[in-house]
């Protein structure tokens, strides 16, 4: 049987844990509510920018005589998917439960159920990065110990690139795998094609009169569609940040518990111990005096 | 003084402004200015660097504006805007700071793309430093 200093010792060492996890779990908390903040300024931006991509491809398919530009095709009349590029977002840090492996594990079955051929890889988080290297794919660019005020640069730059490939004809589409953002405690990893984006073909005009295209609808599609292309990066970047924070939160919070309930069961045992060995020593001084 | 049109800034991180005014100026893409009045025809256009110039009960306001994508509407103008502040958004020793930076990296670099890039900026603490000097009538 343990003797009562090991066990004193033991609690120590859990209590130590313990104080570890309870504040990573503050720190999380903290990092959460920046992300989940930002998730929500981006929401009125990015619900009227969609609005307004859906009225003007809506509008612009139906128009037979428009010579649109590459990028201007993609959404127009998107090419059959023969090579795509993926964009892989995971994090830097373990600790958050299952975030990393139910993203990486969703990014596996994609690329085995995909038809297309994957020309270019980007990965966003060293346990993407590590996970590409083990799958011996070829990354394009890794990024990491990005900071949520970070993202927007990234985004734009993912964006630039991924629309200057398909101009050369390199990619015919953009996915994305990242964990979507559904509450403080529920991560849902999720598989997202960018573009071209998928648009009923008869698209209610929410417009009085219809929008003049200023200066030509082509170049208003050449300045949107990267703009749409870049926030929809944006916000999928910040859902993963913001489920990451989330998912190491609930982990803490479940670690913090564990070792309260572990040092809950020590002292019970440690008390039991040094109750025992007390009885022990009155059986013996009784006994000894009675002889 | 009636201000019949709603203007309305966003950025991805937050949204800049919103207020009824009554008339609109913003920079376009291809370096004009474009000028809204109340009943304007529906419009959607790209949008430049620059001062987006508006009148607020008959006084004239300005805030920054660099790219991005505007809607106008009969009785509305919505800037989606790359990145926008209002005047006391601006802080004028961070400007000055950027555009010293700007300089600096201008002198020195070789390579095309960090000149681009210090251009920009240069370019942007320019509009900036202007919107300041429009705010001091006020």
């Amino acid at each position: 049987m343990a003797n009562v200093q090991d066990i004193r010792r033991r609690i120590k060492s859990v209590k130590n844990t313990q104080q570890v996890t309870k504040a990573m779990k503050m720190i999380s908390a903290v990092k959460l509510r920046k992300s989940q903040e930002r998730l929500v300024a981006l929401r009125p931006y990015s619900t009227k920018l969609d609005e307004v991509v859906h009225h003007v491809v809506g509008r612009l398919r139906a128009v037979p005589s428009l010579q649109p530009g590459p990028v201007a095709q993609a959404f127009l009349s998107p090419r059959e998917e023969k090579n795509i590029h993926l964009l892989l977002v995971a994090s830097d840090k373990g600790l958050c439960g299952g975030f990393n492996a139910n993203v990486l594990r969703a990014a596996q079955s994609f690329l085995r159920e995909c038809p297309s051929q994957v020309a270019h890889f980007q990965a966003v988080g060293k346990r993407a990065i590590e996970w590409a290297k083990k799958q011996r794919i070829k990354t394009d660019a890794e990024h990491t110990g990005l900071a949520v005020t970070d993202l927007k640069r990234v985004a734009s730059e993912i964006a630039a690139q991924a629309a200057e490939q398909y101009a050369k004809g390199e990619i015919d589409a953009l996915y994305v795998v990242f964990n979507y953002f559904q509450s403080a405690v529920a991560q849902v990893p999720t598989v997202i094609r960018i573009f071209p984006v998928e648009i009923e073909t008869q698209v209610e005009f929410r417009a009085e009169t219809p929008h003049l295209l200023e200066p030509d609808p082509n170049e208003v599609l050449e300045h949107l569609l990267p703009l749409y292309i870049e926030t929809e990066l944006l916000r999928c970047l910040l859902e993963s940040s913001a489920s990451e924070h989330g998912a190491r939160m609930a982990a803490m919070d479940k670690a913090s518990s564990n070792a309260e309930e572990m040092i809950a069961k020590l002292t019970l045992n440690m008390n039991k111990i040094r109750q025992a060995s007390i009885t022990n020593q009155i059986i013996e001084i009784v006994s000894g005096a009675n002889a | 003084m009636s201000n019949p049109i709603k203007l309305e800034v966003l950025t991805p991180e937050r949204m800049v402004f919103s207020a009824m005014v009554s008339e609109v100026q913003f920079p376009t893409a291809q370096r004009g200015y474009y000028g809204i009045l109340p009943d304007h025809t529906p419009v959607l256009t790209p949008v430049g660097d620059g001062l987006v110039l508006y009148q607020q009960d008959g006084q004239p306001h300005c805030l920054t504006v660099f790219g991005g994508f505007a809607e106008v509407g009969p009785d509305r103008v919505i800037l989606l805007a790359r990145e926008s502040e209002t005047i006391d958004q601006l802080n004028p020793e961070q400007i000055e700071k950027e555009q010293q930076q700007a300089l600096a990296i201008l002198k020195e670099a070789k390579d095309e793309a960090t000149l681009q890039a210090a251009q920009r900026q240069l370019d942007a603490s320019l509009i900036r430093q202007q919107a300041l000097g429009k705010d001091t009538s006020h």
